[in-house]
């Protein structure tokens, strides 16, 4: 398996522990990451409601240079996903669209072809690499762990668009996390919005959406497992800005599953974390 | 609650915002109110009401919706999306109402500000020296180096750039 790794603004600037993460673990089930040469930011998901052909056309940008490469692309940012995917669906079916954005594409020496798809690392591990699999390379099974999901929105919605999963009671993401002997626990407003997006323009709003899953969370779990950039940060920030004592680690899935492959704590970044994750470690059964 | 007015205008704009992609289904929309019921940012901002924005959508009440921060404040989850028994997708209303109010120039400073960004630095934010010294840290390559000219190329044909330059 090998893939064009589109890591997204946030991480590559951000967050080097969930990246860090991200290709140890896929080195280590072997799966192969290729750097992808002169792409940019996604495009956001804020510029298709602005203008629509600007959307298409960043984001086509990237999707061009990745089948230049002839690979299928992996997003471990949520947001990149969703505007990846839409722009990627769009384009394949639409042809006054794809007319109109190869024309732009055309100046800059690309051409927008069709031939690949966009997957999440959630995605890649279920449909491409395979549970049975994943559950076979966990080495250090956790023991007597309870996490909580957090599959944000733009993994899953607007769904005719995503086609992953369900909308409204995933599992992909808790079969992922099952494999390596954590326990997934339900817990009520599971598939609420982190409240990320509008951080900069009603700070306050972002806090109690975020704060509100936090508190909700704690009463269930041990820990949060996010898959987006944004989400983490969202519940990092809340927590480090509005708590006292900030005490529920937020945890980026590769982190947690790189563990369970025998990864150490320096290998998936763990002291990057604000939010001291290091309980993580001490977790295994055996 | 203000008085909604429907004149020429209001028609006029109303059927505009109908021919945006995503907005086709607005006059479906029978006001059952499950959007604003699963909205998170209605459960805490009393003026943000999904089911009212589309109401005051279907009658062209651009001044009402163009008002304060409004058609900022949405999160843009999907939400709505998922739970409107008519496909309206507030979500999808918002969007149009977005670009509306944007070719007006109007457009909140934050996602100016990241729109802004991307022609400078490839990314929303900058991405340089000092971060890829922070990655080299934990064994990262740096981070690719965007093509900014291709995506100058891209901003300005589609006339973007100007429109955020401008203001
Ligand atoms: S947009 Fe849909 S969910 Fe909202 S009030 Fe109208 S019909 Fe109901
Ligand atoms: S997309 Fe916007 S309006 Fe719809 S539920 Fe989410 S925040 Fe509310």
């Amino acid at each position: 398996m090998k893939y064009a790794f589109f890591v997204g603004c946030t991480t590559l600037g951000r967050l080097p522990g969930y990246e860090k993460a991200t290709r140890k673990l896929c080195e280590r089930l072997g799966v192969e990451l290729i750097d992808m040469l002169g792409s940019s930011c996604c495009g956001t998901t804020y510029m298709e409601s602005l203008d629509e052909v600007t959307a298409l056309s960043l984001a086509a940008r990237n999707i061009c240079i990745a089948e230049e490469m002839g690979l299928n692309i992996l997003t471990i940012c949520n947001g990149c996903t969703e505007t990846l995917t839409k722009a990627n669906a769009t384009l394949k079916q639409d042809q006054k669209q794809l007319d109109e954005v190869n024309k732009i594409l055309k100046e800059i020496g690309r051409e927008f072809r069709g031939t690949i798809e966009v997957k999440h690392l959630i995605r890649a591990l279920k449909e491409d690499y395979g549970l049975d699999k994943l559950e076979k390379a966990v080495t250090n099974p956790y023991k007597n762990l309870r996490v909580a999901t957090h599959y944000g929105c733009h993994l899953l919605r607007p769904s005719d668009v995503m086609r992953f999963d369900d909308p409204n009671t995933p599992t992909s993401m808790d079969n992922i996390i099952e494999a390596t002997g954590a326990i997934s626990v339900p817990y009520p407003e599971k598939m609420e919005c982190c409240g990320g997006p509008i951080m900069g323009i009603r700070e306050d709003v972002t806090w109690s959406i975020g704060l509100d899953k936090i508190n909700t969370v704690k009463k269930h779990a041990e820990t949060l497992i996010t898959s987006c950039p944004f989400c983490y940060l969202t519940y990092e920030r809340a927590q480090l800005m509005k708590e006292n004592k900030p005490d529920l680690p937020i945890i980026h899935l590769p982190q947690l599953l790189g563990i369970s492959l025998g990864l150490s704590g320096e290998d998936v970044g763990l002291s990057h974390n604000k939010i001291d994750s290091e309980f993580l470690k001490t977790k295994q059964g055996a | 609650m203000t008085e909604i007015i429907v004149n020429s205008e209001s028609r006029v704009f109303r059927d505009s915002l109908l021919k945006n992609h995503g907005a086709e289904r607005l006059m479906l929309c029978y006001q059952c109110g499950s959007c604003t019921n699963d909205c998170p940012v209605a459960r805490r901002i009393q003026e943000f009401r999904p089911r009212n924005i589309a109401r005051l959508a279907m009658y062209g009440q651009k001044e009402r919706l163009f008002s304060k921060d409004l058609l900022w404040l949405c999160a843009g989850c999907y939400t709505c999306y998922e739970r409107c028994p008519q496909q309206v997708h507030v979500s999808e209303i918002i969007s149009a109402l977005r670009q509306a109010a944007f070719l007006e120039g109007k457009i909140h400073v934050t996602i100016k500000n990241i729109v802004s960004s991307l022609p400078l630095h490839g990314y929303i934010m900058e991405i340089g020296e000092f971060e890829n010294e922070l990655r080299q840290d934990d064994g990262l390559p740096p981070a690719p180096e965007p093509s900014l000219s291709e995506i100058s190329t891209i901003m300005t044909r589609t006339g973007i750039l100007a429109r955020v330059g401008g203001g």
